[in-house]
């Protein structure tokens, strides 16, 4: 299940946005996600500080905290959160201060279009899901690289208490080959 | 013989003096003039001959022959030398001279205009004095063989002088006034064609104001209808995706009703009735057509908005590129081809052009709005034709067309923002106030040329380099 979390001060934008996420007679591609809505960034921060969310949308102009800052400390605190942009306004400094601060991983202009915002987050959610697989691999082989080199310490030493023990010759003929 | 006295004291003589100092007024050549009334006064005095004199403008003792009687023409208007002959003596004295025989006799230094010609046997020479200025002197000669004048003909003549004295001074006032009105009305020219420039000036200031205000309420706009307009299209959406479930669901029961035949239950027939009162299969086409038609209006408002904040920056910023326009206008061919392949038929007729610098898809911009233009002013069988070339400096490219033209009236507000002649819905009027606004940020100019009924001509001017800023072309590139 996919959990949302969708930041905007205007609340017809939030319900606009939970009928496109939520139904699946809409989006079906998204099985039953869980929606947050909040009209103010700081609100939304308090319930991230509790609550796991994949994606979180924000408008970016709001008045309590615009959707750049927002996205920047939701960048800080839960790394893992997907991150996109929405704005009425294509303000050229706004969109470079979301990119650089905040690392979104996409802008969407309003008024959007259903479809392509649909297609955006499906993406985003399996580039998320991809970053996290990744990482979760890249923790396995490093756990795995633990253990290999715990074993491999194991054979020094062996081999210094007894040299030649960690090593078997073999004859041609299959034997085993021993010393003195 | 006092014949002078006898004349001058005449009223019809003293009548033509006043009437010749007032023909300077209507327009008679002021040297002419001075010569008419010098002559009128030779004759008044029974004299041979005479000259006036005037001070020079701006000075209080140079005089300047402004008359003569039996003076070689050239003469007239020669300076005298200060303060020399009896005309200097007089105008320094401000006393008139009688001279009788040789001017050694009388003291005088003789050597001025009076005696130069022959030997003069008998002059008067009067001051003329306005308000108690002098402003010249006249002098009236006889030869030998006329009577010698007397004190008492000096003194007669010194009563006419000030009326002499005041034609005179009229006189040049008149001219004056002659000249400071040619003056003034050359001034004048030059006002009106520095005002001209000053009101065209200011139109274009108040062009761009009207247009850079227009632009900051479009972009302050933008937002507010932005986010309205997001959750209405967004909801449109939604609603359409819920009546299609809706309709499904209601064609299921209509199939279980038709499956349950004639069973007979109270609130299935209640169901039935309803069905039948509604026009149901009405209310279902008519809700796909509520639909799409509302959204259309939403996206129209869209398009609106996108070109009011297109039209207040000029659109996005690009980067500017040096590119071959050629090949940037037959892509933008291409995208509007479809909709004028059926009624016009395209002409390239490019000529030899360098790479340009510019911001590509602003320029493919203006170009999509001149060939759209172009082909919705063609009802049918209409040719567009699209040229190119460079002078000078600048590079331009025409696009014309056989359409409707452009009426006069409308001319000049062809690039105002919301113009447009087009029906409701076609046109927004901002296409060629976008399409100026990114060619002028470019450095560049677009002119225009119509005729009704004949087709209109676009001409794009742009320069080759954009002023500073120096850029890669796209070869060199390609090559690092």
């Amino acid at each position: 299940m996919s959990s949302l979390l969708i930041v905007d001060d205007e609340p017809n934008v939030l319900s606009a946005m939970r009928r496109l996420c939520q139904n699946a007679a809409v989006m079906p591609a998204i099985h039953n996600p869980s929606i947050a809505t909040f009209t103010s960034a700081p609100e939304a921060l308090d319930y991230l500080d509790d609550h796991e969310v994949d994606i979180v949308i924000s408008d970016y102009r709001m008045p309590d905290m615009d959707g750049a800052s927002f996205l920047a400390c939701v960048k800080e605190r839960h790394p893992d959160t997907a991150r996109i942009i929405m704005s009425a306004c294509s303000d050229i400094d706004g969109i470079v201060r979301a990119v650089n601060h905040a690392g979104i991983f996409r802008f969407v202009s309003k008024p959007w279009s259903d479809p392509d915002l649909k297609a955006t987050i499906l993406e985003v959610l399996a580039h998320r899901r991809l970053l996290i697989e990744n990482r979760e691999l890249a923790d396995e082989v490093r756990a795995q690289r633990d253990v290999i080199l715990r074993q491999k310490l194991e054979l020094d030493r062996l081999e210094r208490e007894s040299p030649g023990i960690t090593k078997v010759r073999w004859t041609e003929d299959g034997g085993v080959l021993l010393e003195e | 013989m006092t014949p002078a006295r006898g004349r001058i004291a005449d009223l019809d003589w003293i009548h033509a003096l006043y009437e010749l100092g007032q023909k300077a007024a209507n327009g008679a050549h002021p040297q002419q003039v001075r010569q008419e009334i010098l002559e009128h006064i030779v004759r008044g005095f029974d004299a041979e001959s005479g000259s006036i004199a005037l001070i020079v403008d701006g000075t209080t003792d140079q005089l300047e022959l402004a008359a003569g009687t039996e003076l070689p023409r050239g003469l007239i208007g020669n300076p005298l030398p200060r303060g020399a002959g009896v005309f200097g003596h007089v105008v320094e004295t401000g006393q008139p001279v009688l001279v009788n025989g040789d001017a050694a006799e009388t003291g005088l230094p003789l050597r001025g205009s009076v005696d130069r010609q022959r030997s003069t046997h008998s002059a008067m020479c009067w001051p003329l004095r306005v308000a108690g200025r002098t402003i010249g002197a006249v002098a009236v000669n006889r030869a030998e063989t006329s009577p010698r004048y007397t004190a008492d003909d000096l003194d007669q003549g010194q009563a006419l002088m000030s009326l002499l004295a005041l034609v005179m001074a009229n006189h040049r006032m008149h001219v004056e006034r002659e000249n400071r009105i040619l003056e003034l009305s050359t001034l004048n020219a030059t006002m009106q064609r520095i005002n001209g420039m000053l009101e065209d000036a200011q139109n274009q200031v108040i062009q761009s104001e009207k247009l850079a205000s227009i632009g900051q309420m479009a972009a302050g706009v933008a937002h507010e209808i932005n986010n309205p307009l997001a959750f209405a299209l967004s909801n449109l959406g939604s609603l359409e995706a819920y009546l299609t479930k809706i309709f499904e669901l209601l064609a299921a029961y209509i199939d279980a009703d038709v499956a349950l035949g004639s069973t007979n239950i109270p609130a299935l027939a209640a169901a039935r009735m309803l069905r039948d009162e509604t026009d149901f299969e009405f209310l279902r086409r008519d809700t796909a057509d509520l639909v799409s038609e509302s959204r259309d209006g939403l996206l129209r408002v869209k398009r609106i908005v996108q070109d009011l904040r297109d039209f207040s920056r000029g659109g996005v910023e690009e980067v500017l590129q040096a590119i071959d326009v050629h090949a940037a206008l037959d892509r933008t061919l291409n995208i509007v081809r479809n909709e004028l392949k059926y009624k016009a038929n395209i002409v390239r007729n490019y000529g030899s052009l360098p790479e340009i610098e510019c911001m590509p898809s602003r320029l493919n911009q203006v170009f999509l709005n001149l060939l759209v233009n172009a082909g919705q002013s063609i009802d049918a069988n209409g040719t567009i034709t699209i040229s190119t070339g460079v002078d000078d400096k600048d590079a331009w490219i025409s696009v014309a067309d056989t359409g409707c033209g452009i009426a006069p009236e409308n001319l000049n507000r062809i690039f105002d923002p919301f113009f447009t002649t087009k029906p409701v819905g076609q046109g927004t009027g901002l296409g060629l106030s976008v399409s100026h606004s990114i060619v002028r940020k470019h450095g560049g100019r677009i002119d225009v040329e119509s005729e009704v009924g004949r087709g209109t001509c676009f001409t794009v001017r742009l320069p080759l380099a954009q002023a500073n800023a120096s850029l890669p072309n796209e070869a060199e590139k390609r090559a690092a």
